[in-house]
């Protein structure tokens, strides 16, 4: 079984727990090994895009840091006790995005929509559900082909310092704006031209339970029609 | 885009519609399923469409889409990131077809289609091909009584045509209506009963098509290639000069479902004056080919060499700046505001604009019929238009080698001089093109050598009309590219 064909909802309830437990657990003494445990899980799932993650993560939890430390060293805090905190928080920040990166990068669109119909859900909230969580790893993935796209008309964005880099990352904010209400639009068609119903309730094709159906086992030898 | 045009569809008769790229297939198309204007707003609008005599706004959306299936000519534009069978599914789910059913009509439509190895996987990382299989797959799953298909077997491979043809004629007194648009007649021609034709905005009365297929005027006249046309002679035939392009032993990092690399030792040599043809069946690795050229894809193997330099460590924009990629969907690379902004960012690859470069960039835009259009944005332009931007920057970038990956403009006689137009500047300055493509008549009109990929492996490398008869092209199966206007694949509906 792959992570990727767990239940949605089992692992957002699975994200909720975690977020949960690092919130309550606010010294860095319990944060830290959370988030490194979380972490590991994340790369022993071979999570796509985790590299990335990371990336941000760091950011994140350098931006944190320097800024809590300051506020508390201004409110009086000893040096000890601002990184202690600031380190608390950031840990649980981690530890809270990583569960819903999770989340997102392992759950489809389709695999949302199965689970939500499975359970019986309305439909509005179905839908609302599995564009949610599934399009900021789409538009993450058009975010990627514009840049192949520059690269593929010769912008050079690798062999670049950071703030060139930086500077061409946001150039592309305006093709994916543009992508995105194309995005849109593409969904909102197929759902019209598929009889996408928010007064009525649909079905799915697979077998939902602990895991979602990845696939139709296809019966060997069954003749066409 | 069209006027005063009337079609009266009667049950039972198939029918087409035929027009150039840019003619308003797409339109009417569009307009006849209901998406135009209730879906996609169209300013102006005026007239009326009925289906068995109640006129389309009467209709519930859920009432008409039942009733009426369609797949556009972009078929990403009524898809997203959804499995494959989720997507065939979808109109069954969405209507509350119980579970059972719907999994029994899946298998049905997957073995029909013989996608049964896409099963699982997520229509956008399909090929251009299988991800047009699946859509007409989505539509046929829910039985709707009207058919529309949008250029249907664009992007297909030759054995992928015979299969939808196949499964269309399988529909006859279960489908009362199909309503097909395409460049090519030819490939369709077995399933349709009428055809009309659109010029300038209008649309001919439909004919049998038995009654015009043969002849050369009335396709001429709608400004497509005649479906029975004898072959094309070669009119470039430029001096042949010095490597600009070599792949040796490419072996790509990105594996199929089997854990084969989609690519496993692929070579091949591009010289200065050439036009090279790439075929292969869809989901050969033919993306994945330029993609691990332009350095997109990652190689676990191989080497390439861009103008006799060894570009294995070169990033890819500046491979880019010397190799041109056209994609089908022009889409997918344009991102400047204007047009002429385009073109000038095909000069200048990004970097301050030099002296001359708006001149040229305003020449290039000249000679593909562009000026009109230069403070255009370029996402506002017809798919055609777009195509035709993208000829231009080509040419206005002056690259080594052009890749066009089955260019839009092929069928139609204007597209088709612009396309020659192109290749002979571009062999004439001792650069080359390399054509992907699927239209068999195509390469075989244009191309000076042909590539076929199969398995993972340049399976040939050769004159182009030595491929038509190497062992490789015949594993394939495939008919000739003059199969119909040569006898040797009957067209005429059984």
């Amino acid at each position: 079984m792959r992570v990727h064909d767990v239940n949605f909802f089992v692992k957002l309830a699975g994200a909720l727990v975690l977020t949960i437990a690092a919130w309550i657990f606010t010294d860095w003494r319990y944060g830290l090994p959370l988030t490194l445990v979380t972490l590991l899980a994340l790369w022993l799932a071979k999570v796509p895009g985790l590299r990335g993650y990371l990336k941000g993560a760091s950011l994140l939890v350098l931006l944190v840091v320097a800024s809590w430390v300051l506020n508390l060293l201004i409110q009086g805090e000893t040096v000890l006790d601002a990184f202690a905190i600031a380190v608390g928080m950031a840990l649980r920040l981690v530890t809270t995005t990583a569960a819903f990166f999770f989340v997102m990068e392992t759950s489809t669109p389709g695999a949302i929509l199965a689970a939500a119909t499975a359970a019986r859900l309305p439909p509005a909230v179905t839908l609302v559900l599995s564009l949610t969580f599934g399009i900021i790893p789409m538009l993450r993935d058009d975010f990627e082909r514009i840049a192949d796209a520059q690269r593929a008309r010769g912008m050079e964005i690798d062999d670049v310092g950071f703030f060139t880099r930086l500077r061409f990352a946001l150039a592309r904010g305006v093709p994916l704006l543009v992508q995105g209400v194309r995005m849109a639009h593409s969904i909102s068609l197929s759902l019209s031209i598929s009889g996408y119903d928010m007064r009525r309730r649909r079905t799915t094709w697979c077998n939902v339970g602990l895991t979602v159906e990845p696939r139709l086992p296809l019966v060997k030898g069954s003749s066409n029609d | 885009m069209l006027a005063e045009v009337s079609l009266l569809a009667p049950e039972n008769r198939w029918m087409l519609v035929c027009g150039a790229a840019g003619s308003g297939k797409s339109t009417l198309m569009m307009t006849a399923a209901g998406v135009i204007p209730r879906l996609i707003p169209a300013a102006p609008f005026s007239g009326a469409v009925s289906l068995s005599g109640k006129p389309l706004p009467e209709f519930s959306n859920d009432a008409l889409f039942t009733r009426v299936g369609i797949v556009m000519q972009n078929v990403e534009d009524q898809m997203w990131d959804l499995g494959v069978e989720d997507v065939i599914a979808m109109a069954l789910e969405n209507r509350g077809r119980p579970k059972a059913e719907i999994r029994a009509r899946l298998e049905i439509i997957i073995r029909q289609f013989r996608i049964e190895r896409l099963a699982g996987r997520r229509v956008l990382s399909l090929s251009g091909g299988e991800r047009r299989m699946v859509a007409i797959a989505a539509a046929l799953a829910a039985e709707p009584e009207v058919l529309v298909l949008d250029e249907p077997t664009t992007g297909l491979d030759p054995e992928a045509r015979r299969r939808l043809v196949s499964i269309l004629a399988g529909l006859r007194g279960k489908v009362p209506m199909l309503l097909v648009s395409e460049q090519d007649p030819a490939s369709v021609a077995a399933v349709i009963d009428e055809v009309a034709l659109l010029e300038g905005g209008a649309l001919t009365a439909p004919v049998a098509l038995a009654d015009i297929f043969e002849q050369d005027a009335p396709w001429m006249k709608a400004g497509i290639l005649p479906p029975t046309r004898s072959a094309n002679p070669q009119t470039a035939q430029a001096e042949i000069g010095p490597e600009v392009l070599a792949v040796r032993g490419l072996k790509t990092r990105l594996r199929r479902p089997d854990g084969t690399p989609v690519l496993s030792d692929a070579s091949l040599t591009i010289h200065g004056g050439e036009t090279v043809a790439l075929v292969g069946r869809n989901g050969a690795g033919k993306t994945t080919l330029f993609q691990s050229i332009l350095g997109l894809a990652k190689i676990e193997a191989g080497s390439i060499s861009i103008g006799g330099d060894y570009a294995d460590d070169w990033t890819p924009a500046r491979r880019a700046r010397q190799i041109a990629y056209l994609p089908q969907n022009m889409r997918r690379i344009l991102f400047n505001m204007t047009v002429r902004e385009e073109v000038l960012f095909a000069i200048t690859a990004g970097r301050p604009k030099g002296e001359g470069d708006g001149d040229k960039a305003d020449a290039a835009l000249a000679r593909y019929g562009l000026t009109d259009l230069a403070e255009a944005n370029p996402f506002a332009l017809s798919s055609r238009q777009q195509a035709v931007l993208g000829l231009a920057c080509a040419e206005a970038a002056g690259s080594l080698v052009a890749i066009l990956d089955e260019p839009l403009l092929a069928r139609d006689l204007n597209g088709r001089r612009l396309l020659e137009q192109f290749r002979d500047r571009a062999v004439s300055e001792g650069r080359a093109i390399l054509l992907i493509t699927h239209d068999l008549e195509l390469a075989d009109d244009i191309a000076t050598r042909a590539l076929l990929l199969d398995e993972g492996a340049i399976a040939y490398e050769g004159a182009t009309a030595g491929l038509w008869t190497s062992a490789a092209y015949q594993k394939l199966g495939w008919p000739g590219p003059r199969a119909i206007a040569e006898g040797e694949v009957n067209h005429a509906r059984p």
